[in-house]
């Protein structure tokens, strides 16, 4: 499968997990919806529009969670007919990041959850510190971030 | 109706040499009932045990060999025993090098009467 990730660190952990659970989609992204790795992707269009979606989900997932449990819900799972989705959050030193994971019946909801973790701990002894910024912080300029973040994983030159 | 589960993980574990025993879902790899020893990871146990078996399963379907019976995996320090087929339960036994897999066998099946 093709990964294209916007940091390196990110690819190798990212890899192994898609190759563990045979994985069909991916996403890796900020909370916010930007976009830090796809996998299984073709067009940009669709990784932009399946991250604002994800990040609409984990939001309202989280909130629902803190309203009926007092805390976010750590994993959102959805069966459809025939394809299934996982979206849960993992945290680094680079902050909480959100994964959405596609899988069809070749995987199980238990072999995704369990390699999830193993993807987190991996990301987590992976992720190099923040760099302190003497500029605004990631995420500040949402547009231009996001732009950039797209222009890394498919190659283009970054529209201005 | 669906008979109590836990009693059927029990009478499974206290079998000598058994470990663990795991009710678990072929489809989603989620325990359903379990009965472990104190510090065996049911969840990993289970997400890879119903993985082996489901592939098992499809493996013999593609050689025309029809259902598995019964799955065995021999390793350094133990071994797994798995049944299923008749519904999306699979019951998984982990045993001892020493156990007697004969008997594990035949609780397995009489277990799999159970859930049927």
């Amino acid at each position: 499968m093709n990964i294209a990730t916007v940091e390196s660190w990110i690819e190798a952990p990212l890899k192994r997990y898609l190759d563990d659970v045979h994985a069909q989609l991916a996403l890796l992204l900020h909370p916010s919806g930007q976009v830090l790795a796809q996998a299984g992707f073709t067009r940009e269009v669709d990784v932009m529009s399946a991250c604002a979606l994800a990040a609409a989900v984990h939001a309202t997932g989280g909130e629902l969670g803190r309203q009926v449990e007092g805390s976010a819900f750590r994993g959102l799972h959805y069966a459809g007919p025939s394809k299934q989705l996982f979206l849960a959050p993992l945290t680094t030193s680079r902050g909480t990041f959100v994964c959405l994971t596609v899988f069809d019946d070749t995987s199980s909801l238990g072999l995704v959850r369990l390699y999830f973790d193993e993807l987190a701990r991996a990301l987590a002894s992976a992720a190099p510190p923040l760099p302190v910024r003497s500029t605004p912080g990631p995420f500040v300029d949402f547009e231009a971030d996001l732009n950039r973040n797209l222009a890394a994983l498919f190659g283009r030159d970054e529209v201005v | 109706m669906m008979p109590p589960l836990r009693p059927i993980v029990d009478g499974l574990t206290r079998q000598r040499g058994v470990r663990a025993s795991l009710i678990v879902s072929e489809q989603d790899g989620l325990i359903i009932e379990s009965s472990l020893r104190f510090g065996q990871d049911g969840d990993r146990v289970a997400a890879l045990a119903a993985s082996m078996y489901r592939k098992a399963r499809l493996s013999a379907a593609a050689a025309c060999l029809g259902a598995v019976a019964f799955l065995q995996l021999d390793a350094e320090q133990g071994r797994m025993c798995a049944v299923g087929g008749r519904s999306d339960f699979v019951i998984v036994v982990i045993a001892d090098p020493g156990a007697n897999v004969g008997l594990i066998r035949v609780e397995l099946f009489k277990a799999l009467e159970m859930l049927a």
